[in-house]
């Protein structure tokens, strides 16, 4: 049948090899735009200003690798960086372990699945300021928590002022904002794996155990190296959360890795010294990033 | 891609371009009077404490109705993004006209002040009009970077309804002050007999804490300012006391180890005393629940508060450099500063303002300022040194409160402090 010229100057086919002109390089430049000016250049004028002495005012004294030298023996920066590994190695596993539980128990056909499915969602629309100062209001020693443990006639506990407790807390309230997040996409992907492998397994009679070690978590590694990769980046930039709800107290229990960072910058007004730290961050960052895309060939199997 | 997409793409791109290139462009000069006759435009970036943002308002509206040629644009921040808007706009070439900025920043944007002294007959006759207190805090190499608009002082707040049911009498007279002893005693009994949960809480920053360091004689910095002092046996004393406050139950140890806020429990009725500082009088004025005043500090080895105050700072560069001091003349007159510090509860830091007709709390601001008046030199010394003190004031914070939750001996933790005050002053010598 011919088809009329109208139509085929309607639809212009793309010949093959005919190489794309510049619409698509203008659909990219908004985000181009943007990432350069708010991501790219500052990235650069950081990395310039790690190898000054700069108080953000006055003018730039080059010191060369001076700064990362003085980190290096740094123990403040180190145990500040122990303490955020520490703190990402209980975190992760954790938002991993109980968003995957969760999502696994609300993709069942259970009733006010929507209901539950909010209010595991809900705090992940709240701001991290919010969440640090709602906990604070729980945990703190004239909080609602030690007041009701007050009306049970227990000792109140000083969850906010004991090293042990605070740290404790920080974990609750990073776990309780961040789950709903993780939920959603452990619930994505396991409605992606297909329901024939489950059925065929039933027929086999597999325990539940067994499913969901031989078919729910192997089909489900690229989502769970996903999650991993996105938890471990956001335990290691933690901040609002932790300033809102310890301050990075008490003395300096909570002062995980970005605060320290941001109190040499901003209170000592060594931003020369605090952009070193950041690199140093970054590079470590990326270098888990590349190790966890090599391990999961990037999250291909 | 139809034609209707590109279109739009092509839109969207141009208008991300505009907007871009707009905040990036440059910003027309200030326009001062000399710029072809045009308003001068002046823009104060200020943070408030309480209500003198609305007065300042007020104050700016008249002053612009006497000086048609003046348009004064206030830019509020909180006071914790103050020195980041400054660092910000400084470093980007667009310095504002103005800014009202505490003792914490002077040193920091000092070399990038106007000097007040130059045009106002000389350093001598400009600081002769203020306190001599506040004198070393802005003064920065013989000039007078900044103006004070109102001086501060620490001292004693009480609740009066706790005290008078453990019948407990405060002094009246700057002549028949507590001890530190006699002060924990009187708390233990307004604890016991009067209810009160806490005997006192303490402000969670280390000028708060260094009242008490200045009582028992000790300061931060020799007096010649070449070393650390705050390790000696005076600031261990102080610092061991302190903990004792709170291993004895008087002080909680929520505010220093667990960021409580000490205004809201003082508030709730259940503290007998709180240590801040005179601008509490205005924070506290609508307490309607309990009655509370003021009282005199307990002495150790001798009395002593800390100064401080609000300071309104010229920036060089910001082309209307001359209408800026015009301005910072006329919010520190005699007339304008005392109806500024009498309705927003201040102390004038003006020697010919002692006295204000406060409508509320005059007696109480006559008690901070007494205190004022008592403090050891050391202080003021010490406080000065603002681009020495911010490389160690987190980290001093940060040791007291170990000190106080037992996880540094008061030693240890000063020595280490001693040696970041030790780097600091080395530092600013270069």
């Amino acid at each position: 049948m011919a088809v009329p010229a109208s139509a085929l100057k309607a639809r212009r086919v793309r010949k093959p090899g005919q190489t794309k002109t510049w619409i698509p390089y203008l659909f990219v430049l908004p985000n181009l735009l943007i990432f350069t000016t708010f991501i790219v250049i500052p990235m650069v004028i950081g990395f310039i200003y790690s190898f000054h002495e700069y108080d953000g005012l006055n003018p730039m004294e080059f010191v060369g690798f001076g700064n990362y030298t003085e980190i290096f023996a740094n123990d403040e920066f180190w145990s500040a960086l122990a303490r955020t590994a520490l703190y990402a190695l209980i975190v992760v596993p954790a938002i991993c372990c109980l968003s995957l539980a969760v999502a696994m128990m609300l993709i069942q056909p259970i009733r006010c699945k929507g209901l539950f499915r909010s209010i595991f969602y809900w705090p992940t629309m709240i701001s991290y300021i919010i969440v640090g100062l709602t906990w604070k209001w729980i945990f703190g020693d004239f909080g609602v928590f030690n007041y009701l443990m007050t009306l049970l006639g227990m000792e109140p506990l000083h969850f906010l002022s004991d090293s042990f407790y605070a740290n404790v807390s920080v974990i609750i309230a990073t776990i309780w904002s961040r789950l709903g997040f993780y939920m959603v996409i452990f619930m994505a992907g396991l409605q992606a794996i297909p329901n024939d492998y489950y059925e065929a397994a039933r027929l086999d009679g597999a325990s539940k155990p067994r499913v969901f070690l031989t078919i729910t978590l192997p089909l489900l590694k690229p989502t769970t190296v996903l999650v991993v990769m996105l938890t471990l980046i956001e335990a290691f930039k933690a901040y609002p959360l932790l300033f809102a709800l310890t301050g990075g107290g008490p003395g300096q229990d909570t002062t995980y890795i970005v605060q320290y960072i941001y109190e040499t910058g901003f209170a000592k007004q060594e931003l020369g010294m605090a952009s070193a730290m950041s690199v140093i961050l970054f590079v470590l960052i990326s270098m888990f990033t590349a190790l966890q895309f090599k391990l999961s060939k990037g999250g291909s199997d | 891609m139809n034609t209707k997409m590109k279109t739009i793409s092509i839109g969207m791109a141009m208008v991300l371009t505009t907007l871009m290139t707009a905040a990036c462009a440059q910003k027309e000069s200030g326009g001062g009077s000399a710029a072809g006759g045009k308003k001068a435009a002046l823009d104060f970036v200020w943070f408030s404490d309480g209500n003198e943002g609305a007065l300042m308002k007020g104050i700016i509206e008249e002053y612009e109705a006497k000086n048609t040629n003046v348009d004064i644009n206030m830019i509020e921040v909180p006071y914790k993004d103050l020195s980041t808007k400054l660092k910000t706009m400084i470093s980007g070439g667009k310095p504002p006209a103005l800014a009202r900025i505490s003792t914490s920043e002077l040193g920091a944007f000092a070399n990038q002040a106007v000097d007040l002294g130059e045009t106002n007959g000389g350093l001598d006759a400009y600081t002769g009009q203020f306190v001599d207190s506040l004198k070393p805090f802005y003064v920065v190499n013989n000039k007078a970077v900044a103006a004070p608009m109102d001086v501060t002082a620490n001292g004693l707040i009480y609740n009066k309804t706790l005290f008078d049911k453990a019948g407990v009498k405060v002094p009246t007279s700057p002549d028949a002050v507590w001890t530190w002893d006699e002060f924990s005693a009187a708390l233990k009994q307004v604890m016991d007999k009067g209810g009160a949960k806490y005997g006192l809480v303490w402000d969670y920053t280390p000028q708060r804490w260094s009242t008490l360091l200045y009582q028992f004689g000790g300061s931060l910095m020799s007096a010649d300012g070449t070393k650390a002092a705050i390790n000696n046996e005076a600031g261990v004393q102080a610092a061991e006391f302190f903990k004792k406050l709170h291993t004895d139950g008087i002080a909680p140890t929520s505010v220093w180890l667990g960021g409580e806020n000490p205004n809201n429990l003082f508030r709730s009725g259940t503290v007998a005393a709180h240590l801040a500082g005179n601008w509490m009088i205005s924070n506290y004025k609508d307490i309607s629940n309990f009655e509370w005043g003021v009282t005199y500090m307990p002495k150790a080895k001798q009395r002593s508060s800390v100064p401080g105050g609000k300071f309104a700072m010229a920036f060089k560069k910001s082309g209307v450099e001359k209408e800026a001091a015009d301005f910072i003349n006329y919010i520190t007159t005699k007339e304008v500063n005392a109806k500024y510090t009498r309705e927003a509860l201040f102390l004038s830091p003006r020697k010919d303002n002692a006295k204000l007709d406060y409508a509320f709390g005059k007696e109480m601001m006559e008690v901070f300022s007494n205190e004022l008046n008592s403090t050891a030199p050391a202080a003021a010394e010490d406080w000065s040194k603002q681009t020495i003190v911010p490389k160690f004031s987190n980290d001093l914070k940060k040791a007291l409160s170990e000190i106080v939750g037992g996880k540094t001996p008061a030693q240890e933790g000063l020595d280490e402090v001693a040696g970041l005050i030790d780097k600091a002053i080395s530092e600013d010598k270069k």
